[in-house]
C-alpha cells in the first residue's frame, strides 16, 4: 500500500482541482483501488449473510473502510518518523492497531477462516507515475559528517535563490502610466459590461449603443449613499491611517467589550444604539452622564385615571 | 407622496388685562379644529383664512399690483402683532361676567392636521421593514412665523409663554422639541411612549419646533447638556461633524460673556429640510446633507459655519425674541454679527474680510438691480397706503410677503450695518450692549409670575438704540437715519490726477444718487494713500457739492534710490519702482478701504497702480479690487503681477483662485501678444506635477490645503482659455485630460471628489459652440475628436458613479452640468428626457437641483416646453422653491420678449399657483409671484386678451398693444402649444375656458370695491404691534395624536405621463388645505365629539371624506401643553370687530358673514 497520507490528499486534491475531467492516470489509479475497495465490502457483507445492500451504504462502508485504512497508515508513519526512520515496520503497523483498538491476535485466525471469499486483484493499471521533481543544477552531496543513509539534498532551487523573473520597471514615469491606463481600462470594461447588461440611458437618438449612460435609478433613502464614505474610500482611509491611529484603536476597543452587557442600558437605547459601533465609547461615559435622552423610558403608572 | 396625520389638543391659559374680553383669535392654518372649549363650556368659533385663495376665483384681473395689495391684505387680517388671527372663539357668555373680574380663562382646542403641506415635514422612505427602519422621520418647519400650520396658537414672535409639551410616539421614535426632556414614559401598552418637556423660559410659539424619527443619538463629549440627533446610520458622520460645536459654544460665551441661556441644547439633522439651519428655543434643524466625514475638505467649513450661524440665532433670535416685524433687522444683525466675529477668529482676518466685501458687493448689487433693502420699515399710520418701497412689487409689511432673495439681502444688509455700528461705537461697547440685553433678558426670563417683565425679552429698534446710547454715550442717530431708516446704497465714482508743483493729490469724488435703489451720501470717507513714505489715512468729508478734494502728499517723488518702503501694517519692502511715474510718489489710492460706507466704488487709477496694490498691500479686499480691475489692462505686466500672486503662498488662496480667472481673461485679451506656454500651465507643472515627468500630475495628499484649492481652480480658469479661432488650445485640454487621467488618490486621505468635479467643470469650460454645417441633426459619426473625448470622460465618470458615489454626488453634479453645455453648444443633441430623469425624486437633492437647473435652462433655450412642466415634481418644499427661483432667474421668457410660451394657460396656472396653490407655503408663494413678476412685469400679461371694453384697466396699453395682443394669441399660440407642450397646460386650458366665461358675468368694479373694503378698515384699525396684545404669562397645554396616513398622491411609476401627473399637481393646488373652506366644518362646533382618542382616530378619518384611501396608524404621537394664560388686551372691541368680521364676509369664506351678526356683540 503507498502512503495512505499521499493517497488521501492526492484525491482530494484531485476531487476538488479537476472536476469533471476524470482522464489522467493518477486518476484512474484512485478509481481503480477504490473499486477493489468496494469488491471487498461487498464480499463481507455476503460473507455476513447480506444478499443485497444499497449503493449508498456500500459508499458509506466503503468510505469508512477507507479511512480506517489510511487512519492505520497515518497513525503507522507517524511511529515510524518518530523513532527517525522513514519506513513503517511491522511493529509500527501492530502498535497502531492496537491503539485504534483492534486485537491484532485476531488476525491471524480471521485471516484463515473458511468462509472467505477470494478477491481478484485490482485490474492492472498503470501506477501512477509520480510527477518527475523539477531538476535544477546539481543535488549537494552529504557532507563526510552525515552518514549515507540519510536522505539526498533536495533540488537545490527549494532552498537557494533563483532569480527567475526580470527586473521590474521601476521607471516612475512608466509606472504611473501603467497605473492609470490599467484603471481607466478597468473602469471603462467596467462601466461597458454594467451599461450591457443593465438599463442604458442615451445621449444620441440616432445611436443608442454610443456612450451609453447606466440609467439612474432612484433610491429611497438618497442621502445614505451620498453622504456616507464608500467602503473603497474608507480601505483608503484606514490604510493611511492605519500607521497614526494603531495604538489609539487598541485603547479604544478595551472599554467597547466592557460595555456591551452593561446592565444600566435599557432595552430602548440598546435598541437605538444598536447597529453602531461608535457611540459605545461614549456609553462608558455616559454612565456617569446625565443626559435626559439616555435615561431609562419609565413604565407607565399603574393607575392613571381615563 | 406619503403623508401623516396628527391630532392634538391644546390648551391655553388667559389671563385677560381687559375687561371685556368676549372674544379670542389665534392663528390658525390646515388645521381642522373639532372644538373649542372655554372653562370646560363649548365655545362657538369662526375659522377663516383669507389666504388660502387670495383673489377671487372670478377675477379677471390678473395683474400683480392687484394681487400684492389682496395679498397683503390678506396677511394684515390674520397678523398676531396686531391682534388678529384665523381661528375666532367667543367666549361664552356665562364667562362674561367672570371676565370683568379677569379671572383666568382657559382655552381648550381639540384639533387634528390631515397631510400637512406645511409647517410639518414628513419624510417616509419607501422601502421595506418598519417606520424606524425606514428612517421615516417628521420635522416642523417654516418661514417666520410659520407655527399655526401645526397647532393653534397665538403665532407671533413678541407673545412670550412657558410650555410644556407632550408627545406620544412610537417606541422605536425619539421626539425632540424643545425645553427640558423631563421624563420619557411607555403608554400602556407599552408600544408607545410620551415625551415629556417643559420649557420653563417663556417663549414665543413661533419659535417652538418639533421633530420626531428614529434617531441617533450622540451626546457632546465636552457638554453633557447638548445631544445631537442624526437618522439611522450617519452616526459616524454626526460625531466627527460636531467633534467642533464646542469650541463654537465657548467662543459665543466668552465673547457675550454670558451663558447659553437654555438649559440644554439639541440639534437634530433632518432629510429634506426647508432651509439648512433653522434655530428654535433651545435646538436646531439642520439638513442632514451638512453631515460629512473626516476625509471631506470642502463641506468642513460650510458645516461649522452653519452651526455657528445656529448658535448665533439661539442667543439672537430665539431666546431673544424681537418686538415686532420691523424690529426683525436688529436680531439678524446681532445674530449675523456675531457670526461674523466667530468667522474672523476661526477662519482668520482674511477669510473675514473677504467675506464682508463679498457680502457687501451681494447686497449692493441687489439694491442696485431691485431698488432698496429697507431695514426698519415705518408704517404710519394714515389710512392712504404710503408704501416705502414703491420699487417692488410686493409688500415688505409683513415677512410673508417678501421674496425670499429680499429677505436674505435684508440679513445680509443687517449685519454689515452692525458692522457699522460696531465701527461706530467701537466693539468693546458693542458687546457690552449684547451682553446688556441678554441679562436684561435673563433676569427677566427667571421672574415665573411677573410676565409684565417678559417685555425685556423682547428686542425693539428703539430699546436696542438706547442701550446704544446709554453703553456708549454716542449718537449714531445719522448713521441709523442712513442705513436703517431709508433704503439704497451709495455709488461713488472715483478719479484723481496729481498735481505735481503743489505736490498735492486732486481726488474727485463723484456720486450718483438718482438712478435706482441709490442714495445721496453726506458726511465722512475714508482715504488710504499708498505713498513711497508711506501709508496715509485721510479722511475727507463729502458735502453736498464739493467734488474735488486735495490730498496733500507726504512725500517726494524719487528716482532709483534703493529705500524700503514702508506699508500699512508697518512692514517695510523693496519695490521694483521702474513701472511708477516718475513724477508722483502715489503708489496707490484706496477710498473706504473698510467698508465703513454701503458703497459700491468705481474708482480709476492707472494700471500700474492697481499692479502696485495687488502685489503689496496686504488686505486682501484691496487685492480682490485690484484683481477686478486688472481685467481692464491685458499687459505684460499685468500677467506679471497676477503670476507672483498666483506662486505666493502667503497670499490668501481666494485672492489666488481669483488671480486664475483674471489672469486666464487677460490670456484671451492678449491672445496675439502672448508668449510662451498657455497661462499658469507651467505655474501647475512646477507646482503639482511631478520634477521627473512634468506631464503627470503628483499622487493627492491635499495636505496643504490652499493649495488643494488653487489646484482645483487652476484647471477651471485654464479652460476658459481661447486661442485665435476661440477654440479652447488644444494643448490645455491635453493637459486637463491628462490630469484626469493620471489622477491618483489612493494614498490620499482625503476625498477627491471635489477635484475629480473640478476637472468635470474644466471640461465643460473648454467647450466651444459647434460649428454646425446648415441645420443637420448631431450625430454620432460628426462628432468632433475633442468632444468625443470630453463625452468620454463625462460618460465614465458618470457611470462609475453608479458605481462608487462620490459625496454628495458632486460628481454627478458636474457631469450634468457639462452635459447639457454639450447639448448648448450643439455638439449632442438637446434633449431634456435625461435630466428629467435626474429631476425625480429619489435622487440626491444636488443632483436634482442640477438637473432641473438644466431642464430650466432647455426651456429658456428652446421655447418648447413649458416651464410649469417643471415644478411637477415630489412636494419637498425645499425643491419646489429651488425650481421658482431658478425659473426667475432664467426665465424662458421676459415681459419684453414674445415668447409662444407667454399664452393665457400659463399665466392662469402660474395665477393659480399664487393666488391658491402655495397657500400652505409663504416662501413659495412668495417665489411664485417673483416668477410671475418676472414673466409678466406688475401690469395685466400682454398676452392675455384685453377684458372687456367697459374695464378701466391700462387705457394707454390698449391703445398700443390691442392688435399685437390678439394676433400671438390666436395664431401661434394655440396651434403651437397643443402641438409641442406636453398635456398638462392643455387641461389647465379648459380651466382658463371655464373661468373666462364665468368671469364675464361679474362687473369687475364690484371687485374693486370688495378690495377698497378689505383694505380700509385693515389699515386703520392696524395699530401699534405690541399694544393690542398684551399678553401674559401664557403657558399651554398641547396634546397631538399623529396618524400616519399613507397616499399614493403621485404616481411616481409613470413619470413621464407628464399629463396625468400635471393633472395630479393641479388637484393638489386645487385642493383646500384647510376644513374652513367645507361649509359642513361650521356644523362642527355643536357637533359633539367622542372624547376618547381611540374614537377620534376614526372620526378624523371620516372627516376627511373627500380623500382617504388607506390610513395607515403607523406612528401615533400626542402632544401636550399645559396652561396657555394669554392676556389680550381688545381696545377697539366692538366697532373694530364688526369691521373685521365685514372684511372677512370679502374672503373666499365668505359664507360665514351670516354669523357676523351674533359674533359682534
Amino acid at each position: 500500500m503507498a502512503d495512505p497520507a499521499v493517497m488521501a490528499g492526492g484525491f482530494s486534491a484531485i476531487r476538488s482541482g479537476c472536476g469533471k475531467a476524470t482522464s489522467s492516470p493518477a486518476e484512474n489509479y484512485q478509481l481503480a483501488r477504490r473499486r477493489t475497495l468496494q469488491v471487498v465490502v461487498s464480499s463481507l457483507l455476503t460473507e455476513c449473510g447480506f444478499e443485497s445492500a444499497e449503493k449508498a451504504t456500500v459508499e458509506s462502508l466503503t468510505e469508512m473502510i477507507q479511512s480506517y485504512i489510511s487512519e492505520v497508515g497515518r497513525c503507522a508513519k507517524a511511529y515510524c518518523e518518530h523513532t527517525a526512520r522513514i519506513t513503517p515496520t511491522l511493529s509500527d503497523t501492530v502498535v497502531t492497531l492496537n491503539e485504534m483498538g483492534f486485537n491484532v491476535d485476531t488476525l491471524p485466525g480471521y485471516a484463515k477462516r473458511s468462509q472467505r471469499m477470494v478477491i481478484t486483484a485490482p485490474p492492472v493499471t498503470n501506477a501512477p507515475v509520480i510527477p518527475k521533481a523539477l531538476i535544477a543544477g546539481q543535488k549537494r552531496t552529504h557532507p563526510s559528517h552525515i552518514p549515507s543513509h540519510f536522505p539526498e539534498f533536495p533540488d537545490p532551487h527549494t532552498y537557494i535563490k533563483t532569480p527567475t523573473f526580470r527586473e521590474p520597471v521601476s521607471d516612475y514615469q512608466v509606472v504611473r502610466e501603467k497605473a492609470a491606463s490599467q484603471r481607466r481600462d478597468v473602469e471603462r470594461a467596467l462601466t461597458r459590461f454594467m451599461a450591457k447588461t443593465g438599463e442604458t440611458q442615451s445621449l444620441f437618438k440616432d445611436d443608442v449603443t454610443a456612450f451609453p449612460l447606466i440609467a439612474e435609478r432612484p433610491s429611497s433613502i438618497p442621502y445614505l449613499s451620498a453622504l456616507l464614505p464608500s467602503e473603497l474610500e474608507l480601505q483608503t482611509l484606514e490604510e493611511t491611517d492605519s500607521s497614526e491611529q494603531d495604538d489609539q484603536t487598541d485603547s479604544e476597543n478595551t472599554p467597547v467589550n466592557n460595555l456591551n452587557d452593561d446592565p444600566g442600558a435599557d432595552k430602548e437605547n440598546s435598541v437605538l444604539l444598536a447597529g453602531s459601533v461608535v457611540p459605545l465609547v461614549k456609553v462608558s461615559e455616559e454612565s456617569m452622564i446625565d443626559n435626559p435622552y439616555l435615561r431609562p423610558v419609565k413604565k407607565p403608572k399603574v393607575r392613571r385615571k381615563k | 407622496m406619503c403623508s401623516l396625520s396628527h391630532l392634538g389638543f391644546v390648551e391655553l391659559t388667559i389671563f385677560p388685562t381687559v375687561v371685556n374680553l368676549n372674544r379670542i383669535k389665534l392663528n390658525s392654518k390646515q388645521c381642522r379644529i373639532y372644538r373649542v372649549r372655554v372653562n370646560d363650556l363649548e365655545a362657538p368659533f369662526i375659522y377663516n383664512d383669507p389666504t388660502l385663495e387670495v383673489c377671487h376665483h372670478e377675477s379677471k384681473q390678473r395683474n400683480l399690483n392687484y394681487f400684492s395689495s389682496a395679498y397683503t391684505a390678506a396677511v394684515s387680517a390674520v397678523d398676531p402683532d396686531a391682534g388678529h388671527g384665523e381661528l375666532v372663539i367667543k367666549v361664552p357668555s356665562e364667562l362674561w361676567k367672570q371676565g370683568d373680574e379677569m379671572n383666568v380663562l382657559k382655552v381648550y382646542i381639540e384639533f387634528s392636521l390631515d397631510q400637512p403641506k406645511g409647517g410639518l415635514h414628513f419624510v417616509v422612505p419607501d422601502v421595506e421593514g418598519s417606520m424606524a427602519e425606514r428612517g421615516a422621520h417628521v420635522f416642523s418647519f417654516g418661514y417666520q412665523n410659520s407655527t399655526r400650520f401645526w397647532f393653534p396658537c397665538v403665532d407671533s414672535y413678541s407673545e412670550l409663554c412657558t410650555w410644556k409639551l407632550e408627545f406620544t410616539v412610537d417606541a422605536s421614535m425619539v421626539a425632540v422639541s424643545c425645553g427640558d426632556l423631563v421624563e420619557t414614559v411607555y403608554t400602556h401598552d407599552m408600544r408607545k411612549k410620551t415625551f415629556h418637556y417643559v420649557l420653563p423660559i417663556p417663549t414665543a410659539a413661533s419659535n417652538i419646533s418639533l421633530s420626531v424619527g428614529p434617531f441617533e443619538i450622540l451626546v457632546e463629549p465636552y457638554m453633557h447638556e447638548v445631544t445631537h440627533f442624526c437618522l439611522p446610520q450617519l452616526l459616524p458622520l454626526l460625531k466627527h461633524s460636531m467633534s467642533y460645536l464646542h469650541e463654537i459654544f465657548e467662543f459665543y460665551e466668552e465673547i457675550l460673556t454670558c451663558r447659553y441661556p437654555y438649559s440644554c441644547f439639541k440639534t437634530v439633522f433632518v432629510d429634506e429640510a426647508y432651509v439648512q439651519v433653522s434655530s428654535y428655543a433651545s435646538m436646531s434643524i439642520f439638513s442632514t446633507n451638512l453631515l460629512h466625514s473626516a476625509m471631506i475638505i470642502d463641506q468642513t467649513p460650510l458645516t461649522r459655519q452653519c452651526l455657528a450661524q445656529a448658535l448665533a440665532q439661539q442667543f439672537f433670535g430665539c431666546f431673544i425674541s424681537r418686538m415686532s416685524w420691523a424690529d426683525e433687522w436688529v436680531l439678524k444683525g446681532i445674530s449675523g454679527y456675531i457670526y461674523g466675529l466667530y468667522l474672523k477668529k476661526t477662519f482668520g482676518v482674511n477669510q473675514y474680510r473677504h467675506w464682508i466685501k463679498e457680502e457687501l458687493d451681494k447686497m449692493v448689487e441687489y439694491e442696485l438691480k431691485m431698488g432698496g433693502v429697507l431695514l426698519h420699515p415705518t408704517f404710519g399710520g394714515g389710512k392712504d397706503k404710503d408704501n416705502p418701497t414703491p420699487h417692488l412689487h410686493f409688500s415688505i409689511k409683513h415677512p410673508h410677503t417678501l421674496s425670499w432673495k429680499y429677505y436674505k439681502m435684508f440679513q445680509c444688509k443687517a449685519h454689515l450695518v452692525m458692522r457699522l455700528i460696531e465701527n461706530r461705537i467701537s466693539m468693546e461697547f458693542m458687546l457690552q450692549v449684547f451682553n446688556k440685553l441678554l441679562s436684561l433678558a435673563s433676569t427677566a426670563s427667571s421672574q415665573k409670575y411677573q410676565s409684565h417683565m417678559w417685555s425685556q425679552m423682547l428686542v425693539s429698534t428703539h430699546s436696542f438704540l438706547k442701550s446704544i446710547s446709554n453703553v456708549s454715550g454716542k449718537d449714531i442717530g445719522p448713521l441709523i437715519k442712513q442705513w436703517v431708516d431709508q433704503s439704497a446704497v451709495v455709488k461713488f465714482f472715483g478719479s484723481f490726477a496729481f498735481n505735481r508743483k503743489r505736490n498735492v493729490l486732486e481726488l474727485e469724488i463723484r456720486q450718483d444718487y438718482t438712478s435706482s435703489g441709490t442714495q445721496k451720501y453726506v458726511g465722512p470717507i475714508k482715504v488710504t494713500v499708498q505713498e513711497l513714505d508711506g501709508s496715509f489715512n485721510h479722511t475727507l468729508q463729502i458735502e453736498e457739492n464739493s467734488l474735488k478734494h486735495d490730498i496733500p502728499c507726504h512725500s517726494k517723488s524719487r528716482r532709483n534710490k534703493k529705500k524700503k518702503i514702508p506699508l500699512m501694517n508697518g512692514e517695510e519692502v523693496d519695490m521694483d519702482l521702474s513701472a511708477m511715474d516718475a513724477d508722483s510718489p502715489l503708489l496707490w489710492i484706496r477710498i473706504d478701504p473698510d467698508m465703513s460706507i454701503l458703497r459700491k466704488v468705481e474708482f480709476e487709477q492707472a494700471d500700474f497702480m492697481w499692479q502696485y496694490q495687488l502685489r503689496y498691500e496686504r488686505d486682501v479686499v484691496a487685492q480682490e479690487e485690484s484683481i477686478l480691475a486688472l481685467e481692464k489692462f491685458p499687459t505684460p505686466a499685468s500677467r506679471l503681477a497676477l503670476t507672483d500672486i498666483l506662486e505666493q503662498d502667503q497670499c490668501f488662496y481666494k485672492v489666488r483662485q481669483g488671480a486664475c480667472f483674471c489672469l486666464a481673461k487677460i490670456a484671451n485679451s492678449m491672445m496675439s501678444t502672448w508668449t510662451g506656454p498657455p497661462a499658469m500651465k507651467s505655474l501647475f507643472t512646477r507646482m503639482f506635477c511631478c520634477k521627473s515627468c512634468p506631464n503627470i500630475v503628483k499622487t493627492n495628499t491635499f495636505i496643504s490645503f490652499q493649495s488643494y484649492f488653487l489646484q482645483k481652480t487652476m484647471p477651471v480658469a485654464m479652460a476658459q482659455l481661447r486661442d485665435i479661432q476661440n477654440l479652447c488650445p488644444k494643448d490645455v485640454l491635453n493637459f486637463i485630460l491628462d490630469l484626469i487621467k493620471y489622477n491618483d488618490n489612493r494614498k490620499n486621505k482625503f476625498s477627491d471628489n471635489y477635484y475629480r468635479a473640478e476637472l468635470i467643470d474644466a471640461l465643460t469650460n473648454s467647450l466651444t459652440p459647434a460649428i454646425s454645417i446648415s441645420n443637420e441633426v448631431r450625430t454620432v459619426d460628426n462628432l468632433n475628436g475633442d468632444v468625443r473625448l470630453i463625452l468620454e470622460e463625462i460618460t465614465r465618470s458618470l457611470n462609475m458613479e453608479k458605481l462608487l458615489p462620490s459625496y454628495r454626488n458632486t460628481i454627478t453634479v458636474s457631469c450634468l452640468r457639462a452635459i447639457r453645455m454639450l447639448q448648448k453648444n450643439g455638439h449632442i443633441p438637446s434633449d431634456p428626457s435625461l435630466f428629467k430623469s435626474y429631476a425625480e425624486y429619489g435622487h440626491f437633492v444636488d443632483v436634482r437641483v442640477a438637473a432641473l437647473e438644466a431642464v430650466v435652462d432647455y426651456t429658456r433655450g428652446m421655447h418648447r416646453t413649458s416651464p410649469s412642466e417643471v415644478s411637477r415634481t415630489h412636494p419637498i418644499p425645499y425643491v419646489v422653491h429651488k425650481i421658482l427661483s431658478m425659473l426667475g432667474k432664467n426665465p424662458p421668457f421676459t415681459k419684453a420678449a414674445e415668447s409662444p410660451l407667454c399664452n393665457e394657460a400659463l399665466v392662469d396656472q402660474l395665477w393659480k399657483l399664487m393666488n391658491s396653490g402655495t397657500s400652505h407655503d409663504w416662501r413659495l408663494r412668495c417665489d411664485a409671484v417673483n416668477l410671475y413678476y418676472t414673466l409678466f412685469g406688475l401690469t395685466r400679461p400682454s398676452c392675455l386678451p384685453l377684458p372687456e371694453l367697459g374695464l378701466v384697466l391700462n387705457l394707454k396699453e390698449k391703445k398700443a398693444v390691442l392688435n399685437p395682443t390678439i394676433k400671438p394669441e390666436q395664431g401661434p399660440d394655440t396651434t403651437e402649444m397643443t402641438g409641442i407642450t406636453m398635456g398638462g397646460l392643455i387641461t389647465m386650458e379648459t380651466v382658463s375656458s371655464v373661468s373666462m366665461s364665468s368671469g364675464v358675468a361679474p362687473p369687475p368694479q364690484g371687485l374693486k370695491r370688495k378690495l377698497d373694503s378689505v383694505v380700509g378698515p385693515l389699515g386703520s384699525s392696524s395699530p401699534e404691534p405690541g399694544q393690542v396684545l398684551q399678553e401674559e404669562d401664557t403657558s399651554k397645554k398641547f396634546k397631538i395624536r399623529f396618524n400616519t396616513v399613507e397616499e399614493d398622491e403621485i404616481d411616481m411609476e409613470s413619470p413621464h405621463d407628464s399629463q396625468a401627473f400635471i393633472h395630479h399637481h393641479l388637484n393638489i393646488l386645487e385642493r383646500p388645505s384647510t376644513p374652513g373652506q367645507h361649509p359642513a366644518v361650521l356644523s362642527l362646533p355643536v357637533t359633539p365629539l367622542p372624547s376618547s382618542f381611540g374614537k377620534e382616530s376614526t372620526s378624523s378619518s371620516k372627516h376627511s371624506g373627500d380623500h382617504h384611501h388607506h390610513h395607515h396608524h403607523h406612528e401615533h404621537k400626542k402632544k401636550k401643553k399645559k396652561k396657555h394664560k394669554h392676556k389680550h388686551k381688545h381696545k377697539h372691541e366692538s366697532k373694530d370687530k364688526e369691521r373685521d368680521s365685514h372684511a372677512f364676509s370679502n374672503s373666499p369664506a365668505s359664507g360665514r358673514s351670516a354669523r357676523s351678526p351674533s359674533m359682534s356683540d
